[in-house]
């Protein structure tokens, strides 16, 4: 736990940012709603969004409820969430890259410890966050929602952030799994980040086009479905299990891999 | 955590290290006693580094065993490690921590044992200021962050210190006093294995040293049997020119002038007494050999 804490004191500062743009978005997408609902204009917006969007989530992406829930599938808060990931879980590589392995690993721990410290402070920052996204929006929620709009359930704000969670810590454990076979931390963070694009294409495209539709199940995000949980569905716990499968195997990689390596 | 009774506090044997087809040490085989300060020489690339990581379980070996204290350096790598404070050569500090941070860090790391009176002392005597102590070690030139180096792996008191050249980039005055502090170490039977290029400080601190020349250990000795391994070169001055003349064996002239001859003798001196007897000798000199001089021929020979 000393390193756990004394990771968590690093990164305080770069987490707290991430954090607050992550609160401050829940508060601006809750106040952009509550205009656009005092001043009617959701049936304008209804008309410009795509049709899968408003088809999957039963017409709600266009109206208060689904604005708001865009602070839990927004990409801007995905790509902030996954790039705070691929940062934490490239750890290890930078401990070996600045040479401050050899300090820690001539210490009598046992030879994993750079891996389960990042993989409890990937836990600690996405669970972290989420409680403060779903906290700003409570608190936005009670203080900005005008008594005319129709306010998402708990439940539903709850599985979209328990589905963001899982897809965030599927990244953070295929970059650990990186992690622990590679030198360099730029390597390792350029390699998920491309990764991460690619397979967000890849699923995107694998929505509209029904020959990628089979290949785009490889990808992280096809198990991240926010409009069908907008639409009502409840949160499928075959994405999360997959998601979470994801984690705990590269977890798992990532200390096989590290207890064998040269450091 | 008791060191077992007895057995050397280093014990190598049969080591080797490759990577692909270089070889970083091959075949390396000895032990460091307890108690003593054992010097680890070689050129840039020799294989000081690696086997030093192989100790600590940094790098594993390709090929033979390594022991701290009797245990297995892979497979009890804890223990092994539990007994060692190290300071490696390029120290990996990150820059936003403090001087005092780095050490309750590592000291935390090692289990928590360390006492603040002796970390107080040694950067007293490494004549790193206490308020720098508070500085983060983006403002810390390099002879600070080793001076913190060597004070991180000694505030654990422990039975023996890796250091990995120790001195590089520490003023001559915080030599002396780290060579003092050795010393000490010494008297109250710690064991010193360091890696240096600085012969003049193992010739003055180290009991016994070992070369390493591409991965191979090509002297192990103490210091005084490395240099009479050299030989001595005796400078004879006569009063009046001299024809020379057949040498004993084991003896052989480096440089003549009519009245002065330089021979350079490789065991005793006195076979060559008689001879000089029925020379007109004038003045007689005897020179020992620097471990520089030995060692560079070591660092030198050219594998067959």
């Amino acid at each position: 736990m000393t390193l756990v804490r004394y990771s968590l004191r690093r990164w305080r500062g770069f987490l707290g940012a991430t954090t607050v743009v992550l609160v401050a978005f829940q508060f601006f997408m809750i106040l952009a709603a509550r205009s656009l609902e005092l001043s009617g204009r959701f049936k304008l917006l209804e008309a410009v969004l795509p049709a899968f969007m408003t088809q999957a989530s039963n017409m709600i992406a266009a109206s208060f409820t689904g604005f708001v829930l865009f602070g839990y599938s927004h990409p801007l808060v995905q790509l902030f969430l996954i790039a705070t990931a691929i940062g934490l879980g490239s750890e290890p590589t930078a401990a070996i890259d600045t040479k401050f392995v050899d300090l820690m690993m001539s210490r009598p721990l046992p030879r994993t410890v750079p891996i389960n410290r990042t993989l409890v402070m990937l836990l600690v920052a996405t669970i972290g966050a989420m409680v403060c996204m779903l906290a700003a929006t409570w608190s936005g929620l009670r203080l900005f929602a005008p008594a005319s709009a129709r306010q998402p359930s708990a439940g539903v704000v709850v599985s979209l952030a328990a589905n963001l969670a899982c897809l965030v810590l599927a990244w953070g454990g295929l970059t650990v799994a990186l992690a622990s076979v590679s030198r360099r931390r730029s390597t390792v963070a350029a390699t998920a980040g491309l990764l991460a694009f690619t397979m967000s294409v890849l699923d995107y495209v694998g929505r509209f086009w029904d020959a990628v539709a089979p290949l785009a199940r490889v990808s992280p995000f096809h198990y991240f479905d926010p409009f069908e949980i907008m639409g009502g569905q409840p949160l499928a716990m075959s994405n999360v299990v997959t998601l979470l499968g994801v984690f705990v195997a590269g977890a798992v990689m990532a200390n096989i891999a590290y207890a064998r390596r040269d450091l | 955590m008791t060191l077992p009774a007895d057995g050397p506090a280093i014990a190598i044997r049969d080591l080797a290290k490759s990577y692909g087809h270089v070889h970083a040490v091959r075949g390396v085989t000895f032990d460091v006693e307890r108690g003593e300060i054992f010097g680890f020489l070689g050129l840039n690339g020799a294989g000081k580094t690696t086997t030093i990581r192989i100790l600590l379980d940094l790098l594993r070996p390709s090929r033979g065993q390594a022991q701290l204290f009797g245990f297995d350096c892979q497979r009890q790598s804890r223990l092994a490690r539990a007994m060692v404070g190290y300071m490696p050569g390029e120290l990996g500090f990150y820059s936003d921590m403090t001087g005092l941070e780095v050490l309750d860090l590592m000291a935390r790391l090692s289990g928590g044992r360390h006492d603040a009176t002796l970390r107080l002392q040694l950067a007293d005597r490494l004549e790193l200021a206490r308020a720098d102590l508070r500085r983060p070690l983006r403002a810390y030139s390099t002879g600070m962050k080793r001076k913190l180096g060597l004070i991180q792996a000694l505030q654990t008191d422990p039975p023996l210190l890796i250091l990995d050249e120790p001195t590089e980039g520490l003023d001559p005055l915080v030599q002396r006093a780290l060579h003092e502090l050795l010393f000490e170490l010494r008297g109250r039977g710690r064991t010193v294995f360091m890696s240096s290029h600085v012969l003049s400080e193992v010739e003055r601190l180290c009991d016994r040293i070992g070369v390493i020349r591409e991965g191979e250990v090509v002297l192990l000795s103490t210091v005084e049997e490395a240099r009479r391994r050299s030989g001595r070169t005796v400078q004879i001055q006569f009063t009046r020119p001299v024809d020379a003349l057949p040498l004993p064996a084991g003896m052989s002239l480096v440089s003549r002038t009519p009245d002065r001859w330089s021979v350079k003798v490789e065991h005793d001196i006195g076979e060559l007494m008689p001879l000089l007897g029925t020379l007109p000798v004038r003045d007689l000199e005897i020179l020992e050999p620097s471990l520089e001089d030995v060692l560079r021929s070591f660092y030198r020979t050219v594998r067959p």
